[in-house]
C-alpha cells in the first residue's frame, strides 16, 4: 500500500545516543532516508558524522533510541545484524581491501561466503563490477600494487558485489593524493544516479554540492542543519555552518 | 634463499621429498662407512625416521593446539581465556623432560585398561602439548597484528565472526606467526631426542647405544650432528619457502 508521493523510508534513526566513556559522541540524533536519497554528510572533525555512519551497520554499537532499517531493527540479535550488514555495503577512508587476497578474490568473497555464489558466477559479477570502476585489467594484482584511487574504486565494487540497497561511504577522499581523488568521485557520481542510496561522509564540498540531494551538517553529536546542498551553502541558518563553510572555502 | 623466494612451492616440495629420500636411503651411504658406523647404519636410519615422525607429528598438533588456544586466550569468554592462560603458564613453567616422565608414567594409570599407549604416543603427546604451548603466543601475537580495519571490512561485508576468522584474520595472522612457529619448529626437532628418556629409540639414543657398545664416541656424535643438521635444514627450508609463499601481496 506504498502512496507513490510519499518515497519510502529504507533507514530510520530515532533519537540516537553514542557515548565513548563519558563523552557524547551522539546526542539525541534522529534523522530518516529515504530510498535512493544521496546524503551528504558533513562537519568538522569529532562532531560524530563517523560514528553516526558506522552505528548504521553496527560498527560502534549505539547506546540509546533506535534505527531501524529496510524495516530491520538494529540491536543485539545477530540474524537482525546479518540481515542488515546484507543490505548496507561501506566503503572506508582507509579502503581496507583484504590485503592477502587478490582483487577478484576480494570482491568475490562475500558474495560467495554470504550469498552462497558459486565462484564462476561470482567472478563474472565481480568481473562486470571491475570493468564498472575502470579496473579489469587490475584484477588478479594485489591491493598493495594498486595506487590509493584504484584500492578506494576495488573497495567500491567489493561492496557492490552485494547488491546492498545501501552504501555508506566513511571519507572516502580523504586518505588519497589530490590527482586521485577525481577517479573515485567520477565513480561515486556514476553510482548516485544509479538509484541506490548513499550517505557520504565527506570533506568535499564541490561533490555534496552538486551531487548531493540533502546535506546534513553535524556539530558536537547533534544535526545542526538538514537541508538541500543549495540552502545549505547559499544561506546556513546555524553560525556554526557559517563558520566551517567560512574555513573550508578558504583558498578557493 | 633466493631460490626459495621465488619458487616457494617448488622449493617446499623438494624440502619434502629430499627428506623422504634422505630418509629411506640413509642407510645406504652410512652402511659404506667404516666400523662404528658401518654396521649400525640401518639403526641411524631408523632413529633419524622415528625423529621425523615425531617433530611431524608433534609439530602439527602443536600448530592446530596453538590457532586453538591463542584464539582463546583472546577470547571474549573469560573461563575458556582462563584455561589458554592456564596451559601456557603450566607448560612454560615446567620443564620438557618432566613433561614427557609425567604423560608417560601417569597418563597410562588414568587411562582405562584397554587403552594401550605406546612409548612413542606418550613422547608425541608431551611434545604436541608442549611446542602447543610456545606456539599459542606466536598465535596471538599474529592475530594482534591483524589491523581492525581488515575485521570491519570482512563484518560489513556481512561476513559471520567465524568466516571473518578463518577467511580474514586467520591468513594474515599466519604471515605475523610462521617466522616464530618456524623457529619452534627448528627447536621441536632437537627437543624431540628427550624421547629418549621413556625409551622410545630416536636418533639420541641410537647415537648413545651405538658409542656404548664400540668406545668411540667422536665418529658416532658426529654423524648424529650431521643428520640433525640436514634434518633442520630441510625443515627451515620447508618453513621458509612457506614463509615467502605467505608473504604474497605484502610487497610491491
Amino acid at each position: 500500500m506504498n502512496i507513490p508521493t510519499t518515497p519510502t523510508p529504507i533507514i530510520v534513526a530515532r533519537n540516537v545516543d553514542k557515548r565513548f566513556g563519558s563523552f557524547y559522541a551522539l546526542r539525541n540524533v534522529s534523522a530518516s532516508f529515504t530510498e535512493g536519497q544521496v546524503t551528504a554528510i558533513i562537519g568538522p572533525s569529532g562532531s560524530g558524522k563517523s560514528t553516526f555512519l558506522r552505528t548504521l551497520n553496527r560498527l560502534e554499537k549505539h547506546d540509546g533510541g533506535d534505527i531501524v532499517i529496510d524495516g530491520i531493527e538494529l540491536n543485539d540479535d545477530l540474524k537482525h545484524l546479518d540481515a542488515i550488514r546484507r543490505e548496507v555495503g561501506m566503503v572506508f577512508q582507509s579502503f581496507n581491501l583484504f590485503s592477502h587476497l587478490t582483487i577478484l578474490r576480494n570482491i568475490t568473497l562475500a558474495p560467495m561466503r554470504v550469498r552462497k555464489m558459486s565462484r564462476a558466477e561470482a567472478e563474472a559479477k565481480a568481473m562486470g563490477l571491475l570493468e564498472r570502476v575502470g579496473l579489469k585489467n587490475q584484477a588478479h594484482k594485489y591491493p598493495v600494487q594498486l595506487s590509493g584511487g584504484q584500492q578506494q574504486r576495488v573497495a567500491i565494487a567489493r561492496a557492490l558485489a552485494m547488491d546492498p540497497k545501501v552504501l555508506l561511504f566513511d571519507e572516502p577522499t580523504s586518505a588519497l593524493d589530490p590527482e586521485m581523488v577525481n577517479e573515485v568521485l567520477t565513480v561515486m557520481r556514476e553510482l548516485a544516479h544509479t538509484g541506490i542510496t548513499m550517505l557520504v561522509v565527506t570533506h568535499e564540498m564541490g561533490f555534496a554540492r552538486e551531487v548531493a540531494d540533502r546535506v546534513i551538517f553535524f556539530d558536537e553529536g547533534a544535526i545542526l542543519e538538514d537541508t538541500t546542498p543549495q540552502a545549505f551553502f547559499t544561506n546556513p541558518d546555524h553560525e556554526r555552518a557559517q563558520a566551517f563553510l567560512a574555513q573550508v572555502r578558504h583558498g578557493f | 634463499m633466493n631460490w626459495t623466494k621465488r619458487y616457494p612451492g617448488w622449493t617446499m616440495f623438494g624440502a619434502m621429498v629430499g627428506l623422504l629420500i634422505f630418509l629411506w636411503g640413509l642407510a645406504v651411504p652410512l652402511s659404506s662407512a667404516p666400523a662404528p658406523i658401518g654396521p649400525a647404519a640401518q639403526q641411524f636410519a631408523d632413529g633419524a625416521r622415528i625423529t621425523v615422525w615425531l617433530t611431524l607429528i608433534a609439530g602439527s598438533v602443536g600448530v592446530v593446539l596453538g590457532v586453538l588456544a591463542g584464539m582463546g586466550k583472546l577470547s571474549k569468554f573469560p573461563p575458556l581465556r582462563w584455561a589458554c592462560d592456564f596451559y601456557v603458564w603450566l607448560i612454560r613453567g615446567t620443564p620438557l623432560l618432566l613433561q614427557i616422565l609425567f604423560v608417560w608414567l601417569v597418563v597410562p594409570s588414568v587411562m582405562p585398561a584397554s587403552v594401550n599407549l605406546s612409548d612413542f604416543a606418550c613422547a608425541a603427546i608431551a611434545l604436541s602439548l608442549n611446542i602447543g604451548a610456545y606456539n599459542t603466543e606466536c598465535v596471538r601475537a599474529g592475530i594482534l597484528a591483524v589491523p581492525h580495519g581488515q575485521i570491519e571490512a570482512a563484518r560489513a561485508l556481512g561476513l559471520s565472526p567465524f568466516q571473518t576468522f578463518m577467511d580474514v584474520i586467520l591468513p594474515q595472522s599466519m604471515r605475523v606467526a610462521l617466522p616464530a612457529l618456524a623457529n619452534n619448529l627448528a627447536s621441536l626437532v632437537k627437543d624431540s631426542s628427550l624421547a629418549y628418556a621413556i625409551s622410545v629409540v630416536e636418533l639420541t639414543m641410537v647415537g648413545y647405544r651405538v658409542q656404548a657398545e664400540s668406545y668411540q664416541p667422536i665418529p658416532v656424535f658426529v654423524t648424529i650432528a650431521t643428520i640433525y643438521l640436514i634434518l633442520t635444514t630441510a625443515f627451515t627450508t620447508l618453513t621458509s619457502a612457506l614463509e615467502a609463499k605467505l608473504e604474497v601481496g605484502q610487497k610491491r
